[in-house]
């Protein structure tokens, strides 16, 4: 395998496995801050019997998301060197900060998951605070130092050498607003449609008891506030790229030409070469209504740039773009129906095997769409690593076997994936203890985790 | 003394929290893996009970490392990750086995079943794996084999593989197994495992003593192999190499004597010296003997950000972390180790 591929598909297949399991890492802790923080308030042992749970698939999705991230701050350095050579010069604060905030949860990860009978219930509960604060802040450090990489700030390039270094200038770029808001947001929205498409499996199979009830709840409830924000936030993600990165931009409408007042184009393939668009179902006007709010709007197609500055991959960013935003707007149908059902039940949660069978389907749709966005943006970018000033085949380290290296990861995530969810699985259909108060439970827990 | 010095220090303290914590973590993996005869099932209990709460933030020292020394000196950083392609590669594998295997043994649904016995495999045969690659890959640096130009294919690929490097990669595997042992005995005598910590004691003594004789062994290769390293163990570093040899002695008497909290302090205490040893016979070099500390180092102002950072963020942490610490290593633990010893003496 050719070099420059395996190792960009080395580095692709390693963020995609990250990303999707921190997703969890992040929006799981938040979750158990709630329902143990509702257990403590109203002392009901059937929160707690959740946290419990939720809080040993925490442990194991944590853990395999810190592995991963491992992988990734290793790569970054074995696979692109001269990359590391740049950015480590201007924007290695914030992989610093996400290192210390990944620390403060690993930290009061030990307490939280151990301490169930060493700490008072008061400070365990506390405790969470720490994780998914932490958890939020090392994604939102991780993913400015993406969007540095996007539009660089904060230095300047004279006679080839990087000088009057700012990092708070790079951290603080122009994209960082737009690409961290909506990684944070999807952590939640994942979380709980995860979560909910779970619950949903078990209502469909007829377990519908207080527990599992609280558990659909609660995260439909999570999904109907962190859904519309997030199709807000790509909103104005998108009107930003428009101006700030236009020819991802034009890559993931698939675009080809310079147009005004072009149509939103839908799924389709996009062949660069004949310089047709296949099959894609065209709302005129569309795309200048989204982008400018009227119908006359400019938008620079892939023809406005030079050859070798456009993304090798245009068919598949502007696939992936359509299938995050479909993947989005169906888990913002579906919560929006639940609610609605829901109140117009008088408060009942909705039988509807359909609806139900919805929400099973949106769990994975929110994931693939996470991961479908993270494609577009570093897909988009290319041949750049760092838009504009580093060009990806520039980067890559000379180490030879790296077509080799890229074989035995693949190998590691198909293993590891296995083993998660064979045992997220088979604690799924762990038998719910029975306990009568919520000190019975903090009592007891320590013996079934890890001992 | 310059701010990159100061930061490097910093970065180089990081680091020996990471030996001396992550270092464990390995050496303990490595005695799971040789736990044999009828108490092995309790020993491999026991080993997840002491790391369980800790692990995760053990490992996140090596983190810390990398960063550091990516946004400190990148110019160095890009040239070791250039020349340590193949061993940190396969460390890398280690590493993430090795986590994997632990997390899923210890929330394996049964823990005799075949998945937890697999994954304990796993877990065990890659903390012996995992240091010693480490070890190789440190070793290169001071032995002054990275190269910064006309690097051909078979550096890349052998640079790393020399009589040198690989003693201390064995070294380092036996010097974790001796932290491992010494924390391990005095984590037993706290919970009242006489057995285990009796066992661990004759353990910590064995792997000293073979630590020891791979040192020596690695500074008698190094004479001609790292001449850089040996004129500077013996021009620069000549008390720290004193003190390291003086803190084992006292390693190996305080074992002798069963004082195992005091022998934690002193293993603590030797490793440190040695990676002091290490950096002091190295300076003025990040890359030896081609690139110094002050010619790798970044903008005198963006490390003064990172310093900044880096002791603001310790000032949250540090507590935080000791925290943790306490609760689960200085307090015992009645309520397993009742349990536990029921168990026992039901076998017995």
């Amino acid at each position: 395998m050719e070099q420059l591929l395996a190792a960009r598909a080395q580095m692709g297949t390693s963020l995609a496995f990250h990303i999707a399991i921190t997703l969890f890492g992040v929006g799981l802790p938040f979750f158990l801050c709630i329902t143990e923080g509702l257990a403590l308030k109203t002392k009901n042992p059937t929160w707690l019997l959740l946290t419990r749970r939720w809080a040993k698939a925490t442990a194991i999705l944590f853990a395999i998301g810190a592995v991963s991230g491992t992988i990734i701050s290793f790569e970054l350095g074995l696979l692109w060197p001269t990359y590391t050579k740049f950015a480590g010069e201007v924007v290695g604060l914030p992989f610093m900060l996400e290192g210390f905030a990944f620390f403060l949860e690993a930290i009061f990860l030990g307490l939280y998951l151990y301490g169930w009978n060493r700490l008072s219930p008061l400070v365990h509960w506390l405790c969470s605070f720490p994780i998914w604060i932490g958890g939020l802040l090392s994604a939102w450090f991780i993913v400015s130092a993406n969007s540095w990489m996007n539009t660089p700030a904060g230095f300047v390039i004279q006679q080839g050498y990087i000088v009057d270094i700012n990092p708070w200038q790079a951290i603080l770029n122009p994209s960082m607003p737009y690409e961290t808001t909506h990684q944070l947001l999807a952590c939640f929205v994942a979380t709980s449609f995860g979560i909910a498409a779970i619950y949903a499996v078990a209502f469909l199979r007829g377990k519908r008891d207080d527990y599992h009830r609280k558990a659909l709840l609660l995260a439909m409830m999570v999904a109907i506030i962190a859904t519309p924000l997030q199709l807000l936030s790509g909103d104005l993600n998108a009107r930003f790229l428009a101006q700030a990165q236009p020819v991802k931009f034009a890559a993931m409408e698939g675009d080809l030409y310079t147009e005004k007042g072009p149509p939103l184009r839908i799924g389709g393939l996009v062949d660069p070469k004949t310089g047709q668009v296949y099959y894609a179902i065209e709302i005129p006007y569309g795309e200048s209504l989204l982008v400018y709010g009227n119908l006359t709007g400019e938008i620079r197609g892939l023809d406005a740039f030079a050859l070798q500055d456009q993304p090798d991959a245009v068919p598949v960013i502007h696939l992936a773009f359509d299938v995050m935003v479909g993947c989005g707007c169906f888990a913002l149908l579906i919560t929006g129906l639940f609610w609605l059902l829901f109140w117009r039940r008088k408060r009942r949660i909705a039988d509807n095997p359909w609806l139900l069978r919805g929400i099973v389907v949106a769990g994975p749709c929110t994931v693939i769409a996470v991961i479908c966005g993270w494609m577009v943006t570093e897909m988009g970018r290319q041949p750049w690593v760092i838009s504009g000033f580093l060009r990806t085949r520039d980067a890559v380290t000379p180490a030879p076997w790296v077509g080799v290296t890229f074989l035995v990861f693949v190998l590691i995530y198909l293993l590891l994936s296995s083993a998660l969810v064979w045992l997220l699985l088979g604690l799924l259909r762990q038998p719910l203890p029975q306990a009568e108060s919520i000190e019975e439970i903090y009592h007891e827990a320590e013996e079934s985790v890890g001992v | 003394m310059t701010i990159a010095l100061l930061l490097l220090a910093l970065i180089w303290v990081g680091f020996i929290a990471y030996v001396v914590l992550g270092g464990a973590d390995f050496g303990a993996g490595i005695w799971d893996l040789f736990a044999s005869g009828p108490t092995a099932r309790q020993q491999h209990q026991f080993i997840t009970h002491v790391l369980g709460p800790v692990w995760e933030a053990n490992h996140v020292w090596l983190i810390f490392l990398l960063i550091g020394l990516m946004n400190a000196f990148p110019i160095a950083f890009a040239a070791f990750m250039s020349a340590l392609f193949v061993p940190l590669m396969i460390a890398l594998v280690g590493i993430v086995l090795r986590g994997a295997g632990f997390i899923f043994r210890a929330y394996s649904i049964r823990s005799e079943g075949m998945f937890a016995r697999l994954w304990s495999r796993v877990f065990s045969t890659s903390s012996l794996l995992t240091p010693f690659f480490l070890g190789t890959a440190a070793a290169t640096v001071a032995g002054g084999r990275i190269r910064l130009t006309d690097i051909t294919p078979s550096d890349l690929l052998f640079a790393w593989i020399t009589p040198f490097s690989l003693s201390v990669g064995v070294m380092t595997v036996f010097q974790c197994a001796t932290l491992a042992a010494v924390y391990l005995a005095a984590e037993a005598s706290i919970h009242d495992e006489t057995q285990f910590a009796v066992s661990y004691r004759i353990k910590a003594l064995v792997s000293g003593i073979i630590t020891s004789c791979l040192g020596v062994l690695s500074i008698a290769l190094s004479i001609t192999q790292a001449p850089w390293l040996w004129h500077g163990l013996f021009v620069d570093a000549l008390p720290y190499v004193i003190s390291t040899v003086s803190a084992g002695t006292l390693v190996l008497i305080s074992l002798i004597m069963r004082y195992y909290r005091l022998a934690s302090l002193f293993v603590i205490l030797e490793t440190a010296l040695m990676l002091i040893t290490w950096g002091v016979s190295q300076y003025p070099y990040i890359i030896p003997p081609q690139l110094t500390i002050e010619q790798a180092a970044n903008d005198p102002q963006v490390i003064t950000i990172l310093l900044i950072v880096m002791v603001i963020g310790m000032v949250i942490l540090l507590p935080a972390l000791l925290f943790l610490f306490i609760i689960f290593k200085w307090t015992p633990n009645v309520h397993t180790t009742d349990a536990h010893r029921t168990e026992v003496q039901k076998e017995a």
